[in-house]
């Protein structure tokens, strides 16, 4: 893992103009009440700009092929997430964020966490985005809405979240600036005396020796056969106890998912007049 | 007796009204109309031990020896408690002042062997003077309580009454009981903190919340002079104690009445520092026994109950002064200039009191000022610093305290029955109809007027005698040339030390001369004659006349009828314009036997005590043989017990006169008729209004205060109020501008947060920089 | 130990992730829509699964994967309940307005109204026409057929 000589991700001008480009692309697309067109376009264009610069930025992957899958599915998920928050309909807003997490997915199941990959489309966007469409079709009113034409405060926000994307990014950059993180973790998997206590030391010894505390070898590999059998072994062994408080939490969610909609109700109709509901407004 | 010993004893007569006191307040809601049984208890008891007390003192003095005077041993009996707030190495006297311990030589001195610690012993002491004014105060105090069983039973304040009445005897049983000035200082306060408590105990009434007010700040003038007094003495003498107290190396540590201290002649310091403490003393002295500068506040504190006055402020806690005085007697001997101011403010107090009783109407008030006036006798007579003056004050004090209380206590059984009239004018002919208030009443009157034989006229005579004394010394010279020889010896050679001194003091000294006494003989033989015309001018307003009583009065309808004719009253009364009372004239309006009984047992010693302690020549005897007054320069003015025939007959035309002008103006006449004062012309106005004492006081003090206080008040709300409102004004100019941010959006809210995280954040990276 | 275990991926992958939590993050402070504020906290969650599996991935073991899932469990919940919440505010309002709910604002400082408020679109949407075929079927001329805009 030599550093390259020239570091794009720690260089700051390359990192600046990504910030000042994000900045301003979504300060000009962010609705803010004008709608006018060359705005959006001079908007798209910064947006692709800053877009180019961190992928100017990126480390090159190893293999062609896997750089070019890792870079479409990220850049799906990166620019259909920059249309999610400047769509001015909040039906397209879900349908973008739908996209969104199709390209999060792929990032996922590039990174090798298949289960989550597919987890991630089934809860999401089978459940949670279809919940938010329902929900929308309740309570969107007919029309674009005035607050969804107009932001709050789009400026500053876009600053300040630009900014926080460009410490992120160098502070990422610098990673490898640090001393080798990776080197360590593994012989750290089996020296500390909890490894021996994991139930997926079996699993995970299959390749190693115990005996060799240094080795090198890392201590599970998520691209190797049986990833699901895997997860759920790790998941249900070293991590019963909070599946199980998981659980409780989602009953707990639902119980009063339920009860708050029930109360609300009651308490609607005992006010059952104009002015409870104006008085709520205030 | 005998199982108690004396110390013993001498704890209890304060212990058990405190106790009693304490139980009040703890019980008294649960107790209701009988809250008055722990403090009546407490103060009989503390009464009975007073009088055992007294016992055992009068056989510790041994009997009078007939007529003539022997020096008398001190007797004296010290019970320390505890000690109190001990400080090392306090004080190391000056060589050569009299706190110096005159055994050490000034190289000892200068060794700093003489150093001294502070305490305040919390002791007790015993002798005469004390055993006598225990006895008054709970002997007074108890009958004052029983009286009061009856005069407040229906008042909702009942239990709380009671409480302050045994704190009060408590109080004033350890100021007289006190051996140390600090204590004496305490409880100077308590008494004073009763008394306005008392006056202002109907403190829902303005007058009474104004006047307890008024006492307490008049009252705090003169504690002011005590306080200093107390420091002058522990900067003159090194030590506050009264008696002589024994240091753990065997070292005699004079107290200022000590022994030792009163064994040396030169003990005490004269000149203008001394003559500064006795001054201070006398300004205490005035406070609380309502004297000239100070007095204003006695007449308007009879707006307090009825036997709160009788007993505070007639019998017990206004002699506090006078029992100062005696105590400090050596004190004042040493600088005759004093004892002189204390004569003339004493006489002068008397003529104006009397003089201003004599236009009162409210029955209260005339007694008020009828006791600023005795109270006046008495302090003439302390200031001609001779033992005779001394003991003849003490024995105008218990005589006073006898018939006084008793005349207010009468006071207040007309003012009950009256429906709390006390107005003079609105009732009269009231023997009739409260015959056993009358006759007692009748009583302590001539006792006050001084009607040989009752009490009055002895002690009044003895005072005149002790004046007479000092104003025509060699009248008196043939009975006491011994004495003379040494007294004036004394005299003339502090007058020396005070003229070494300091000129001021010689200025006062140059007062006392013959000529200074006779006015003030003259002062008080007219005062005397002026007492009598008021006190039965008081009697015949109220008891004589046609029978009238005032709308709202409460007739006890137990159908008692005084045996005069019916018809005469009814006519009386359809005459006065009470026709619809006329049938009212027929009931008895007498108090119930809780009231009367205590008037009638005071009424016995009113009219006794005074020939029987003359004649025997007890009191002055047994008084002679305080620590306090056997001080050389006191006791050096022994006189022979005698009668002064002249001087009685004096005082009794005087008294004749001013009775028999009270008679001309008021017997049987309608109270509410014209009076005497018409014939007094613009003196009327001038006595009716006090001599102006409270305007020129208000104009003089009042005012200037309270403009100072509207400056001050004025500088507090513009000035500092106003820099602190401008400091205040910064952080809201500066919340204001910032205030415009709290718009109540959440996602404002949201992005300010995210601005302060990213402000970390950056700080971190920046910090975490390669 | 692959390739795909290298640190470059990893710094892609974060960056990607970093960029999703930005995203989600400016969402979240910009739009007042509450549905549209809920998708970017989704979204923010999005950003921090992908660092977390990317991490997990460059160490090597299941602690990032275990995470996600009980992230997305959270998530799941936390929708749940928040719509209720957002219904109710529905309901009460009559919006989905985020800025309608002012009252914890300073007294003395005024309630914030848009001031400049766009006109309504006056760009009609464009829908897709299709060659018109069959019988046209009989519908009321009143009811319209679609939203004017969604």
């Amino acid at each position: 893992m030599t550093p390259l000589p020239f570091d794009p991700l720690a260089s700051g001008p390359l990192l600046a103009g990504a910030v000042v480009a994000t900045a301003a692309s979504l300060w000009l697309l962010l609705p803010n009440g004008r709608d006018t067109s060359s705005a959006r376009w001079l908007g798209t264009l910064l947006g692709l700009g800053a877009l180019a610069a961190f992928i100017l930025a990126g480390r090159r992957l190893g293999g062609v092929g896997e750089e070019a899958v890792f870079l479409i599915v990220s850049l799906v998920a990166v620019v259909s997430a920059a249309a999610t928050i400047v769509s001015r309909s909040p039906v397209y807003a879900a349908i973008w964020f739908a996209l969104t997490l199709a390209g999060v997915a792929g990032v996922l199941l590039v990174l090798g966490a298949q289960f989550l990959g597919v987890a991630t489309i089934v809860v999401y966007a089978g459940a949670i985005l279809v919940m938010f469409l329902f929900v929308l079709m309740l309570a969107q009113p007919a029309g674009l809405a005035p607050y969804d034409r107009v932001s709050n405060e789009p400026f500053l926000s876009a600053l300040a979240g630009a900014v926080l994307l460009g410490v992120l990014s160098l502070s990422i950059g610098r990673l490898s600036a640090a001393p080798a993180p990776c080197c360590g973790v593994p012989s750290r998997a089996t020296a500390t005396p909890t490894a021996g206590t994991q139930p997926s030391s079996d699993v995970a010894s299959e390749s190693t020796t115990a005996t060799v505390a240094s080795s090198v070898a890392p201590a599970i590999d998520p691209l190797a056969e049986n990833h699901v059998a895997r997860l759920g072994g790790e998941l249900f062994g070293r991590h019963l106890v909070a599946v199980e408080a998981a659980g409780v939490l989602l009953l707990v969610a639902l119980i009063g998912a339920i009860a708050v909609v029930s109360r609300g109700e009651a308490a609607q109709a005992a006010a059952a007049s104009p002015s409870a509901g104006r008085s709520a407004a205030r | 007796m005998q199982e108690f010993s004396p110390s013993t004893l001498l704890v209890l007569v304060p212990l058990l009204p405190l106790v009693g006191a304490i139980l009040t307040v703890l019980l008294g809601r649960q107790l209701g109309a009988k809250a008055h049984l722990p403090a009546i208890a407490g103060i009989a008891g503390a009464a009975a031990v007073a009088v055992m007390l007294l016992a055992a003192t009068a056989r510790d003095v041994g009997p009078a020896h007939g007529v003539h005077a022997e020096p008398v041993r001190p007797v004296e009996m010290i019970a320390t408690l505890w000690n109190w707030a001990t400080f090392d190495s306090a004080y190391a006297p000056p060589a050569g002042s009299p706190a110096a311990d005159p055994h050490l030589t000034p190289q000892d001195l200068a060794a700093g062997k003489d150093i001294r610690s502070f305490s305040i012993p919390v002791a007790l002491r015993l002798d005469p003077l004390t055993a006598t004014m225990l006895t008054i105060i709970t002997c007074v105090g108890l009958l004052v309580a029983i009286y009061s069983t009856g005069y407040m039973h229906d008042d909702p304040g009942y239990p709380r009454f009671f409480a302050l009445v045994a704190m009060f005897v408590f109080s004033m049983s350890m100021l007289v009981a006190a051996s140390n000035f600090l204590l004496v200082y305490v409880f100077w306060e308590a008494v004073g903190a009763c008394s306005y408590l008392l006056i202002g105990f109907w403190f829902t009434k303005p007058e009474a919340a104004r006047a307890a007010k008024k006492a307490f700040l008049v009252n705090r003038v003169g504690d002011f002079g005590l306080a200093i007094a107390v420091f002058l003495l522990w900067m003159s003498y090194g030590t506050l104690d009264f008696h002589d107290t024994i240091s753990p190396d065997g070292v005699i540590m004079p107290g200022i009445f000590g022994q030792t201290r009163l064994a040396d002649a030169a003990g005490y310091v004269g000149g203008i520092l001394g003559t500064a403490i006795c001054l201070l003393l006398l300004l205490a002295a005035c406070g609380k026994s309502a004297q000239l500068p100070l007095h204003v506040w006695l007449p308007d504190a009879m707006e307090g109950p009825t036997p709160a006055s009788a007993l505070i402020h007639a019998a017990t806690m206004v002699t506090a002064g006078i029992y100062l005085i005696t105590r400090s007697a050596p004190l004042f001997a040493a600088c005759p200039g004093a004892l002189t101011i204390v004569s003339i403010v004493g006489a002068t107090t008397a003529l104006v009191a009397a003089l201003i009783g004599t236009v009162q109407n409210d029955l209260k008030r005339v007694l008020a000022y009828s006791t600023i006036s005795q109270l006046g006798y008495m302090f003439a007579s302390l200031g001609t610093g001779t033992l005779l003056g001394f003991t003849a004050a003490i024995f105008h004090l218990l005589t006073h305290a006898c018939f006084k209380a008793l005349l207010f206590l009468g006071a207040g059984s007309v003012m009950h029955s009256m429906g709390g009239v006390i107005d003079m004018r609105r009732f009269g002919g009231l023997r009739r109809v409260m015959p056993i208030t009358a006759a007692t009443f009748l009583v302590g009157s001539a006792a006050l007027a001084g009607v040989a034989p009752f009490a009055g006229f002895f002690s009044k005579d003895e005072i005149l005698a002790a004046l007479h004394a000092k104003a025509w010394p060699a009248a008196h010279g043939d009975h006491h040339a011994a004495a003379a020889a040494d007294g004036p010896f004394q005299l003339a050679r502090f007058a020396a030390e005070a003229s070494h001194s300091a000129g001021s003091a010689v200025g006062l000294d140059a007062l006392d001369r013959p000529e200074t006494w006779q006015i003030l003989f003259w002062m008080s033989l007219i005062t005397a004659g002026l007492t009598a015309f008021y006190t039965f001018r008081a009697v015949f307003m109220t008891f004589t006349g046609p029978t009238r009583v005032p709308e709202g009065a409460h007739g006890h309808g137990h159908g008692h009828d005084d045996g005069h004719g019916h018809d005469s009253h009814a006519g009386h009364a359809a005459h006065a314009g009470h026709g619809g009372h006329a049938g009212n004239a027929h009931e008895s309006y007498e108090s119930p036997w809780t009231m009367t009984l205590p008037l009638v047992i005071l009424a016995v010693p009113s009219a006794l005590v005074g020939w029987l302690l003359f004649t025997t020549n007890w009191l002055s005897h047994f008084l002679s043989a305080t620590p306090s007054l056997t001080a050389p320069a006191v006791a050096s003015t022994a006189t022979p017990h005698m009668f002064h025939m002249n001087l009685a007959i004096q005082g009794t035309l005087a008294a004749a006169i001013g009775i028999v002008i009270a008679a001309i103006g008021h017997l049987g006449r309608r109270s509410d008729g014209p009076q005497m004062e018409r014939f007094l012309g613009p003196l009327q106005t001038l006595f009716a209004n006090k001599f102006y004492f409270d305007p020129i006081y208000s104009a003089l003090v009042v005012r200037p205060l309270e403009g100072l206080a509207l400056v001050a008040a004025m500088f507090d709300r513009y000035v500092v109020d106003g820099i602190v409102d401008s400091i205040a004004g910064i952080p809201v100019a500066l919340g204001g501008i910032v205030r415009r941010s709290q718009s109540g959006l959440l996602q404002r809210y949201a992005l300010a947060g995210v601005m302060g995280v990213l402000a970390i954040v950056v700080l971190l990276a920046w910090q975490l920089r390669g | 130990m692959n390739t795909m275990q290298s640190l470059p991926l990893l710094q892609n992958a974060l960056t990607v992730g970093a960029i999703l939590f930005s995203l989600g993050l400016i969402g979240i402070l910009t739009r007042r829509n509450l549905i549209v504020m809920f998708l970017a906290a989704e979204m923010m969650l999005q950003g921090i699964s992908v660092s977390l599996v990317a991490w997990s991935r460059y160490h090597g073991d299941w602690g990032g994967h275990v995470l996600v899932i009980f992230v997305l469990t959270v998530a799941a919940c936390e929708a749940a309940v928040a719509l209720v919440f957002v219904l109710q505010a529905f309901s009460r309002t009559g919006r989905l307005d985020s800025a309608a709910w002012q009252s914890l604002r300073e007294a003395t400082v005024g309630r914030t109204v848009d001031h400049e408020l766009p006109s309504i679109d006056t760009v009609p949407p464009r829908f897709p026409t299709l060659t018109p075929a069959g019988i046209l079927p009989a519908a009321d001329e009143n009811e319209p057929l679609q939203r004017e805009h969604v």
